[in-house]
Parts: structure tokens; sequence; C-alpha cells
């Protein structure tokens, strides 16, 4: 096997190699890790040792020198050298550059996932200084284009869904805001340590919708998990499982979960080390959190000054409640809100009498009593003393601080421990000018019992004599109505003064209606925080058998110490910050190594590591060792900035080869790991069906928000049937699309389009007849290619040569060849516009990154 | 198909066969060895090479061998959505006829959905059957002559009580989302007999999605190709033409397309999935011819339709599940290779499937009206077409139901401690039953075997080493049976 290894440097092909001699029984990452990768100057570099700590990803980045290459004129940038140097050692050439369309459409799809414009061409192609290259680079990284297309990269890796997943899927309506988060900080460049941050401890970093990371997985809902308590454990068992297979995963490209029933077989994460990471998120529960977006803030603030409004709307109408006692008759008692007007009366106690209820001992839910110039002075936050003559407690529920605590409801109320009876007495330190007294049994109105139907407002003078200010004898019976005057009074147009007082009503309801809109948060699905749950080894991850407890601490290969060491062991926000505090760092091996590798895989189809999420034993070793070190290393010398890394990339030499077949060297490598040419790719379903709506003029550019519907519910178990025929709103990029979990999109779909299930790192490029069925027949393909003929009618008018030229230029960002315009005239007079846009939204031309 | 298999229950016995299938491999790829390890097994599918079949981007359904020589070529699974009492059914239990309604000491006080009741006696009456006498509820009177053909596990467990994730574990091989299928699985190893059918289709019911929806035929992380494609008699494949294009215009654009993809093509000498997506249009148009002729059941015998149950004017229901069992069979006799035939919708309180809580008998009634006679027909009708010497038929379900009766209802709580599946067709033995659940049908006690065992045998039948199936998805070479599976070799002829 070693002899194998040696002479065959690639791991897939010792894998072939050793597949053959009988080595099939030995674990794939033995195999996998044994080649010995050479250098680009021809030495060794020791790749991965012996013993599983001296993998070369646990190992810190090494400053690898720029490399010497023969041919020097080639390189562009840095990372050419070590590209060329590996090219030179292989016995391989680079391919000739790429001709300048090409490499437009290249970078437009790569960066941005849309064609370019004509004008975008033209204006390419009429640069003719150096710099013409690099002003479309940094055009398209500062579109807002970019994030949509690496916002969805990333949400492939964090399976991001708008439905709960299993059986059931519900919709999960809140969870865009997270995947607007990440369009967004793609598109702000956000150091990418800092982006991390956000995504552990957002809440904590004033990003509330980054923390949406932790809860993308599928998970049971409470009504789903079974009533007994094993699977309420097992369930919660899971949902962590999915937080910790989604931090290691996608930050450190490791995957722990086989360490949840026994310890890894090829990677060095005990079992031990798997509970010890679920212990950092065992406080995360999945639910929706408020966002304290600036909008929302500003929405609050505004929210307080109508309140002050509001106050002073009360003051105004308070004048047209009957006074108490005045002869009129007032409405009867109900179990809500109740309010006693009386004479101002200026005193420093005041009594509340209940004489009957309905039934039970009586339970007053707030009782306000009004200053005359509008404010409640009976809150206990401003001092105001309350006593009573007894009192009945379920603590915080029932007690007789909760009288005047400024909650609302029957669980913050105050309940009589008599039948039938009892009071509760106000007293200021300052007499008080006041006027009225509102109370209820349960102001929220869910409570109708212990209401006091007969009662008594007394309140105190100088001398400690008691005056009654109010009572139950002017009020009507329950049920009986007010209007007991004459007809003639009820059915009389209301007069001035209650005209007044119906405004003034209305403009009130308003002014609650519009302070209730602006103190509702937005929710985000971005995890729920609470007291972690004590986590225990699990014998075989089974819940049913706990072992010892295990406290949070990185993994023993990385020195597992507990980085929670000296914290409140109770607080949940200080574990995720330790994790973060771990992770973000320009010290840990993988973080920084895994995005850059992603990021080279977004630009040439495969990373330096071929197993993105995989940087384990087990993984692929990296192609370019030394190029990943040296891009990760400048990458965090940079800020971690992700938009520069792209540049360097785009710009390269490596990136503009032609993509043309040399037969030499694909007969050495035929999976081009040494990247002696760029690797054409089909595009992904979104690039295909944004592009479609881009170049047939219907694309929706609008950014953001609620996701539009693909199919005609947007979650639940019946099933799903799409929708066939798009209105503006599903003209946006499919990244704004709701995403139903397991459901892939019924048209592009079928393009490998990760279902939100599992992660994908990277997606699959197959080709299926249902694909092509799709694409040429589905409603979607018909009204785009409809769509498009009308574009070019209407901007190339009659003549079919123009018509048929627009089209190609359009599409494929090329004039037609003389007689591929002849033939497509003669086909456009038999078949139509339509057709020959439908036949190039199926071309491989157009599908296909050159 | 004749395989001198080594003593199945040695623990060597397993490693032998393997050791077989990998030298039958190499006999196979010997001969262009020299261009397979650098160009082919390398171009494209990545990583596949590590024990995985090899994928022709251009014919991904393209027949590929098996590990070793197989008894099955094609699988058709009666996938029983709701979780299927074993009680009422196969598992025959005369001690809880003398329990019935009384208190199961010592037994749980709470199960999936709450509390629980008392033991409650199996709902139909049980007689024997056939010339191995089979015990078989009088609920399924027409599978129930089938007996003799039948190998049954009663011995089954799964992972979780749930329905979503316990349809996971029976169609996947796992309690998450996003693994692939079973199905999905086989294609990707086996490809397809048919060239101008999709290789695996899942025929939902009549009345609905089953409970897990498509992730019951998902491809999870394989390839899109391997996805199972939905159709039934009444919906055919979606996309399947093109709304209100006239033929002839379909025609001349085809005609186009390929012009133009051909021209292109030549430009791009040696680039292979260009020719691979020329084919797949090519597919496309043979299916679009195919499918139509395929789900037309007008050219069905008068007495074919009959056997089934397709003309009950009386049950709906019925006579389109009918029409699903002819449709399966249709498929498999035109090569295609994995057909999932679903039996049972969404969750509707057991109204639209087998999920039996609180009217369990009341609810058997009309689900095994729909399913008995015409499952009961194919299976007769594949054995008179002598297709049953290289088709297995599968019926399965999640999980079973509890002995006694939920607190306040008449019907069974979810049991995934013991229930019932069974297999009949090629490479099967026949007649046997393997396993036991305990006296009163709660708790498999004897054989246990986890539903992997189930994948685990048929993967077997197809010729393929559960433990060799694999392919990487993040730093780990999956398989469909975990690191777990175990073939029932008792069961096999």
């Amino acid at each position: 096997m070693q002899t194998i290894a040696a002479t065959i440097r690639l791991g897939t092909i010792s894998l072939l190699a050793a597949w053959f001699l009988g080595f099939a029984f030995a674990p794939p990452a033995a195999i996998a890790a044994s080649p010995t990768v050479e250098s680009s100057n021809g030495e060794s570099v020791p790749d991965a040792g012996d013993s599983q700590s001296d993998h070369w990803s646990f190992r810190a980045p090494q400053a690898f020198p720029i490399p010497a290459v023969t041919d020097s004129s080639w390189p562009r940038q840095p990372l050419d050298h070590f590209v060329l140097a590996k090219l030179e050692a292989e016995g391989l050439k680079p391919s000739p550059p790429t001709d300048r369309v090409s490499w437009l459409r290249r970078v437009h799809f790569d960066l941005i996932g849309l064609p370019p414009t004509i004008e975008e061409v033209d204006a390419f192609l009429n640069d003719s200084s150096e710099l013409a290259y690099e002003r479309v680079v940094d055009r398209l990284l500062a579109s807002p284009n970019h994030g949509e297309r690496w916002g969805q990269h990333w949400l492939d890796v964090v399976r991001y869904a708008d439905t709960h997943g299993f059986e059931v899927n519900t919709e999960r309506p809140h969870a865009w805001p997270y995947r607007d988060h990440v369009i967004a900080a793609f598109n702000a460049d956000t150091p990418y340590d800092r982006f991390v941050r956000d995504q552990l401890i957002g809440d904590r970093l004033g990003q509330d919708a980054a923390t949406g990371f932790l809860v993308t997985a599928s998970v049971l809902l409470p009504g789903q998990i079974g009533a007994d308590e094993p699977s309420k454990r097992l369930a919660r068992q899971d949902a962590l499982d999915e937080i910790v297979v989604n931090v290691t995963q996608t930050f450190l490209g490791l995957s722990v979960a086989c360490a949840r029933c026994h310890d890894h077989k090829f990677d060095p994460i005990s079992q031990r080390d798997y509970f010890a990471m679920q212990a950092f998120v065992a406080g995360v529960e999945y639910g929706d959190r408020p966002l304290e977006t600036p909008e929302f803030l500003a929405a609050r603030a505004r929210a307080e000054s109508l309140r002050t409004d509001l106050a002073e709307l009360d003051r105004e109408l308070i004048r047209f409640e009957p006074l108490a006692g005045s002869g009129r008759r007032r409405p009867a008692v109900n179990a809500r809100h109740n309010l006693d007007r009386f004479t101002p009366v200026t005193t420093d106690r005041l009594r509340f009498t209940v004489l009957e209820t309905n039934r039970l001992e009586p339970c007053i839910d707030e009782l306000e009593v009004f200053h005359v110039d509008g404010r409640n002075v009976a809150l206990a936050s401003l001092g105001t003393r309350v006593t009573s003559s007894g009192d009945k407690n379920v603590r915080d529920r029932h007690e007789l601080r909760l009288i005047n605590d400024g909650v609302y409801g029957n669980s913050s109320s105050w309940m009589s421990d008599e039948v039938g009876g009892g009071w509760v007495e106000l007293a200021w330190d300052e007499p008080q000018a006041i006027d009225h007294v509102v109370w209820g049994r349960d102001r929220q109105g869910k409570f109708d019992d212990r209401l006091a139907t007969r009662y008594q407002i007394e309140v105190a003078d100088g001398a400690g004599e008691w005056t009654v200010v109010a009572d139950w004898q002017d009020r009507v019976a329950a049920g009986e109505s007010i209007e007991t005057g004459s007809d003639a009074e009820q059915k009389a147009e209301p007069d001035a003064t209650e005209r007044q007082r119906l405004e003034l009503v209305a403009r009130k309801s308003d002014l609650e209606k519009q302070i209730e809109t602006a103190s509702q948060p937005p929710l985000a699905f971005a995890g729920v925080f609470r007291k972690p749950d004590a986590i225990h080894l699990l014998n075989r991850g089974d819940p049913e058998q706990p072992e010892d407890p295990v406290g949070p601490s990185v993994p023993t290969i990385f020195g597992g110490e507990d980085v929670t060491a000296g914290l409140d062991p109770v607080d949940e926000s200080a574990r995720r910050t330790a994790l973060a505090d771990w992770i973000a760092s320009p010290d840990n091996p993988l973080t920084a190594r895994v995005i850059v590798n992603r990021i080279w895989q977004g630009h040439f189809g495969t990373g330096l590591v071929a197993t993105p999420s995989d940087f384990g034993l087990s993984g692929l070793p990296p192609s370019h060792p030394e190029l990943l070190d040296h891009l990760t290393l400048d990458f965090v010398r940079g800020g971690w900035s992700m938009k520069r890394l792209h540049r360097q990339i785009v710009l390269s030499a490596a990136y503009r080869q032609s993509s043309a077949i040399n037969p030499d060297a694909i007969a050495v490598d035929a999976d081009n790991r040494w990247l002696w040419r760029y690797s054409p790719r089909r595009l992904e379903a979104e690039a295909i069906r944004d592009s479609m709506l881009a170049i047939s003029g219907q694309l929706n550019r609008q950014m953001f928000g609620r996701g539009y519907n693909l199919f005609n519910q947007r979650g639940g178990l019946s099933g799903f049937t799409p929708v066939e025929s798009f209105g503006p709103e599903g003209l946006r990029r499919l990244i704004y699309a709701h995403k139903v979990r397991r459901e892939r999109e019924a048209v592009f779909g079928a393009f490998d389009c990760p279902d939100g299930g599992q992660s994908a790192a990277r997606r699959e490029e197959s080709t299926t007849p249902i694909q092509a069925l799709n694409l040429f027949n589905s409603r979607f393909t018909l009204e785009r290619a409809e769509g498009l003929a009308d574009r070019l009618v209407r901007t190339a008018g009659d003549d079919p040569r123009e018509q048929v030229t627009l089209a190609f230029r359009l599409t494929l960002s090329r004039q037609p060849e003389p007689d591929e315009l002849d033939d497509a005239v003669g086909w456009v007079a038999e078949q139509g516009l339509a057709t020959l846009c439908r036949v190039l939204m199926n071309s491989n031309e157009f599908l296909f990154v050159p | 198909m004749t395989f001198n298999s080594p003593d199945r229950n040695s623990p060597s016995g397993s490693q032998t066969r393997s050791l077989h299938g990998r030298r039958d491999f190499f006999g196979q790829a010997a001969g262009s060895l020299g261009s397979i390890a650098l160009t082919s097994l390398l171009a494209g599918d990545r990583l596949l090479a590590a024990s995985g079949p090899k994928i022709d981007s251009a014919r991904p359904f393209a027949p590929r061998p098996p590990h070793f020589p197989a008894d099955a070529k094609n699988v058709i699974v009666i996938f029983c959505a709701g979780a299927v009492s074993q009680l009422e059914t196969w598992d025959y239990k005369p001690e809880l006829i003398k329990w019935d309604d009384k208190p199961l000491p010592g037994g749980p006080a709470v199960t999936f959905q709450g509390p629980a009741g008392n033991l409650a006696r199996p709902q139909y009456p049980f007689r024997q059957h056939g010339e191995s006498g089979k015990w078989v509820s009088d609920l399924i009177p027409h599978l129930a002559g089938l007996t003799d053909q039948i190998a049954f596990i009663h011995s089954l467990t799964s992972h979780s009580n749930t329905h979503g994730p316990a349809e996971n574990v029976l169609s996947t091989g796992s309690i998450l989302d996003g693994f692939p299928s079973l199905g999905s699985w086989v294609t990707y190893a086996l490809g397809s007999e048919s060239q101008d059918l999709p290789a695996y289709v899942a025929i939902p019911d009549p009345r609905g999605v089953p409970q897990n929806g498509s992730n019951n035929w998902g491809p999870g992380f394989l390839p899109a190709a391997f996805q199972g494609t939905t159709m039934s008699s009444r919906d055919p494949i979606r996309h399947l033409a093109a709304p209100g294009i006239k033929p002839e215009t379909d025609r001349a654009a085809r005609q186009w397309l390929r012009q133009l993809n051909r021209r292109h093509a030549d430009l791009h000498p040696g680039e292979e999935r260009l020719a691979a997506r020329i084919a797949s249009y090519e597919l496309a148009a043979r299916m679009q011819l195919s499918v139509p002729d395929l789900v037309d059941l007008s050219t069905e015998p008068e007495h074919v339709l009959r056997m089934y149950g397709a003309d009950d004017t009386q049950n709906n229901d019925k006579a389109a599940f009918a029409r699903n069992c002819i449709l399966a069979r249709r498929l498999v006799e035109k090569g295609v290779r994995f057909v999932q035939l679903f039996n049972g919708a969404y969750a509707s309180g057991g109204r639209l499937n087998w999920d039996g809580h609180s009217a369990l008998k009341e609810q058997y009634d009309v689900h095994a009206e729909i399913l008995d006679q015409p499952a009961a027909a194919l299976i007769r009708d594949l054995g008179n077409r002598g297709m049953l010497d290289e088709t297995l038929v599968v019926w399965c379900t999640e999980f079973g139901r509890m002995p006694f009766f939920q607190k306040g209802a008449k019907g069974r709580d979810h049991n995934p401690d013991g229930f019932t599946c069974w297999m009949t067709g090629a490479g099967i033995q026949p007649g046997v039953s393997h396993g036991a659940t305990d006296e009163l049908g709660q708790r498999a006690v004897e054989d246990i075997h986890p539903l992997y065992d189930l994948n685990a045998t048929i993967l077997y039948l197809l010729g393929l080493d559960h433990e060799q199936l694999t392919f990487e998805h993040n730093g780990v070479q999956r398989r469909l049976t975990n690191v777990e599976g175990h073939v029932i070799d008792d069961i096999l002829a």
C-alpha cells in the first residue's frame, strides 16, 4: 500500500488501488490520509502525521515562502505562484487565458449568480485597460446581488429552511430574518470572525437574527413529541445534536455526530468530547425571539410619545364619565373594566371595600387611582403602599403586591381570603388630588367569577375620617340597560357633547392601535436562551442511559480545557461566548482554513480540500497545502475579509484560464486537481431560474423579507401542490422563496437543490431526464420564453435578424455566427420567436459556466 | 439465481461473500483498468470510488453490476403509512383474548399519546391459512390467502415512536431528515433496466401523500438523479408535456436544441457532461412517449382489472389504489428498478391511514378494504407472469401498536418495540415466520431485528452488501444501515 501511495499521489486513486488489492476493509481515512503530498519545490511535506494530533488541519497554518516558478510571466496574484509551481512540478502547463466574454460570464455567475447585461458585455469589451478586469470585479463585489449569490452557498451548508421539518413540516414563519442577515452580512463584507461570532452570540452583539444559525435544523414541535418522558428526552437530544453538528461541520469542518453514540472511528473526537460540545449549547431552545432592530426601537420610542397623547385623551374623556352619586345611572359592574369618577378630592389614603361577590373570594386585578393630571398614582413603583383585610396567596399569581404592579391579568392580581368580602387600602406619603378609580376582576377579560358586585370606595381626610366617594348603588344590575329614561332621549341625534365624546373615543381607539402595532417587536426564529440542561455522557447515545455529567469544553485534541472555567455555571450566554471565542480566533487552526476553502470551492468547483466539511482524518488532504495555508494566513492578516479573498481569486491567472480540454493534461489529471484549466460547471438551480428571469426582463429585484410561495401552502402535512405560474412576487430571486423543507422546487429542485434536511457543503451536479422535462416543458420556462420574446420585439422591432441577434446576446452574451443567424431566422419564421427563446434557455451554452 | 452461499450463520459468512463480490468486480473492471484508474473514475463523480458504484453521468440509470450475484432484480415496496397494528393483522395473540379489558400489570402508565388503558383483544377473529397453517386475521382475507408464499418477520423494532422520524428510519435508516432513501441507494448502486422510465418510482396513495411525505423517496445527499419520481395512475409525471404547445413545435424545438447543443459540444471536445445533457433530453423525449402508454390502463384485460378491484365503482379509493397496483406491475415489467407503493396518507386521526388511536376497528375496516384485494392481486399477478422470480415484494409499516387501548379510546397507541413486516418473491423462503413478540404482542423477544436488518436484507437480495454500499458525506462514509445491520438469513430461500 505504501508503494501504491508513493507512486500515485491522489487519495482517490490510492483508494481505488487499495480496493483492488484487498484493502477495502481498511478505514477509508487510513487510506486517504496516507498519501504523501509533495510540495511545489519537490520536497516532501509531512501531510498527515502518524499520530492524530499531528494531523495537518489540527496544526496551525504555516507561512510558506512564495515559490519560485519557471514561467514568471504567468502569475497575476501571489496565489498563482503556488498553483504554477505545482503544475510545473507535475510537468503540466496552465491553459491559455480564456476569451473575455467567457471570463465575464464566469465571474458574473460566480460572484452574483446572474449573467452580464449587453451593456456590461460591451463596456468590458471596449475597456482595453488592464484595469478592466478589476473594474468588473469591484462592480460585482459591490452589487447587492453578491450577498444573494453567496448567501445561498452559506444557507446550503447550514441547511436553512422555512418549515420545521419532519412529518408535520409546519411553517416556521420567522426564519427569514436569518436568511436576510446572511445576505446583508455578505454584502457588507462583515469580517468572517465577526460573522461567526454573530451566528453564535448575535444576541449579545446587536445581531439578533444571526443566531438563527443555531436553530436552522428540523425539529419536532411539542405536539409531535410523545407524551412519555423517554420520547421527550430523545427529542431534546436530537435537537441538541443538530446544533452541535451544525457548529462543528460549518465552522470547523469536523464531523462529530458519530461520537454521539461511540468514540469517533477516525477522528480524535471522543464521546466525552461530543457531549462537552453539547454542553456549550445546552441552554438553546428552538423558538422565536423578539428582534430589537433599529426600526423597532424607533417605533417603540414613538409609541412612548403616543402614550403621552393617549393619557391626554383619557383626561379629556374622563369629563364625559357620569359622576358617582350624581343621580345619573351608571353601567353595571363588569369583570373587565370599571371606572368610578368622583369630584376631585385630595387625600393620602383610599380604601376599596368589597361587600358582595358573584361567587367565592373577591379578586381584583389592578386597582388604578388617577391624579387629576391623568397619572395613575396607585402604582407601587411610585412608592404607593398597600394593605388589606387579608390575602389568599398563590405565589406570583395572587399576591397583594400584584394589585398595583401595573401588570394586567388574572395571573397578576390580588385575592381576598374572605368569601364575598375584604378590602385593600392605598396610602401615599404626600396627599394626592384624585378624581377617578379604575378596577376590574381580570383586565384581560378571561375570568368573570370572584367579581365584586357590591363595593364602595372611600377616602380619608386629615382627621382619619372616611368618606365614600363612589359605590355600587347607582350602578344598574348586570344585564340591565342604562337607558331607562324616555325613548325620546335615546332616539335623539347625538348632541354636540356626545359628538365630541365620540370623536375623542375614535381618536383614542386609533391611538391604541398605533401603539399596539409599534410595540410589537418583529420576531426571528433565532433561538430562545435559558438555563442550560445538565448534560451527561450517554451510553451509546441513549438518553435513558446517562453516565457522568459533562461540562462545556473544547475537544481534547484542541487542548480540551474547560473554556468556561471561572464563569457562572448556569450562565447560558457565557457558554456560547466561550465557544465563539474559541472558534472565531486566529489561533483556531480550522476556522479560517475552512472558510477559505469554501470560498475557493465556490469559484473552482472543488476546494483545495475536496471534502469541504471534513478536515478530519477521513477527509481528503489538501491538493495544495502550502497554498491553503498561505491564503489562510493572508485572510486573517487581511481582517478576515471575504470580498478581498474573492477578489484575489477571480483576478488570478489560475481563474482566468480557458476551460478547453488539453488532451495531454487530462490524461494525467482528469479531475483537474492541479488546475491546468478552469473546470466548467453546470449552473445551479438558483442561477438558472434567476438568469432566465433576468434575460426575459421579468426579474423582480426586490430584496429581503418574507418568502414568496412555491407551493399552495407554506407548511403542513397534506402534501404540496407547486405554483405553476408566478405573479410578480414569485419572480424574485429563488433565495427569497419560502423554502419548504424536504420539498424541492417543482422545476429547479431536480437540479440538485438541497432539501434542507442535511447540510450540503457541496452540491452534486447530476444530469437527469427529469431536469430536461422540467426545463423544457414547464410553464415557468414557457412564460419566460414568452417574456423574452416580447422583450425582443419591444427592443429590436420587427426585423427577425435583429430579434435573433438580440436573443443570442441576451442569453449567451455573444452574436450568432452568420450561419446560426440564418438558421435561426428560418426556424423563427416557422415556429415563432418564443420557441427560439425556449430552446436557448435549454441550451448547454446557457446552462454552463464557461 | 444461485449463489453457493457459505454458512450464513457463521461469523465469517458475510466476509466470504464480500470477498467473492470484490473478485467479481475486479474481473469486470480489469479489462479497462488503465483507463478507469485515471480518467473516468475521477471525472465528475467525486469520491464515489471509495467503494460506491461508478456512475456514467451520461447514463445515470445504466444498469450496474451488484456486489455479488443477486436473487432479485426489482423491488416493489408496499408501504403502509400510519403504523399498522400487528395485533389486528399478522401477529396472532390468543392470550390477549383472555386478558381483554384487564390492566397490564407493570405496564407503562403513559405512552406516546397519553395515559394507557386496559388490554384489548384483537379486534378481528383469526383463522389458519394454507399449508403453513398461518394464523391471520379476517381483516385481510385476500392477503391471508397468500401466506404460503410469504416470509414474515414478527420481531422488528424501530428507534422512534413518532411517525415522521420512524418513517425516516424505515425509508432512510436515520431518524433525521435528509438522508437518502432505500430506493435511492438501490438505484444509485444498480441503475435500472429501463432507459425510458425513471429508475425509481414512488406512487402515493390516492388519498394523499404518506406521513413523512417526500422524505420517503428523497435522495438525501446522493445525486438528484436517484430521487424517486412520483407518479400514479391518476397523476403521471409532472412536466411530461409542454402545456399549449403543438406537438410539431415541440418536435422542432427539440431538434433545434439538439443542433445548437451539438454545435456547442463540437467546440468543446471531450467535455462529457455536455454529451450527458444532450442524452438526457433524448431520454426525456422517450419518457414523454412511453409514460402515457404506461398509465393508460384501458389496455388491461377486464379480468385483470376485476382481479385487482380496479373496476370497483362503489369504492373509489380502492379502485384508485388498485390502478396504482397495476401501474406498479407495469413499471417493473418495463424494468424500473424500484417501486414504492404507498397505502395510507398523511396524519388525519387515523381517517386516511393506519394510525388507529381512537376508533381502530371502524377505521381499519375502511383501510383494509382498500389495501387487501388490490395488493393480493398484485402479488398473484406477478406470480402468474413469473415475475416473482426476479421481483422482491416487501410489505412494511413504520412501527406497530400497543396491546392495550388508550385510556378512554377504542384504539391503540404507537409501539416501536415489536411489529411485523413481510416479504415475498425473489430470494425469499416461502411460508416461514421468523421472530416473535411476547405473548401479548408488546415487545419483540425472539430474534429481535431493528429495521436496519430489514433494509440490509433487501439490499442483500439485490446482490448488495450493505456495508460496502457507501457514499461520502461531510466526512462520513454513509450507509443505509449506519454502523448496524444484519441480513436476516432465516427468511432467505
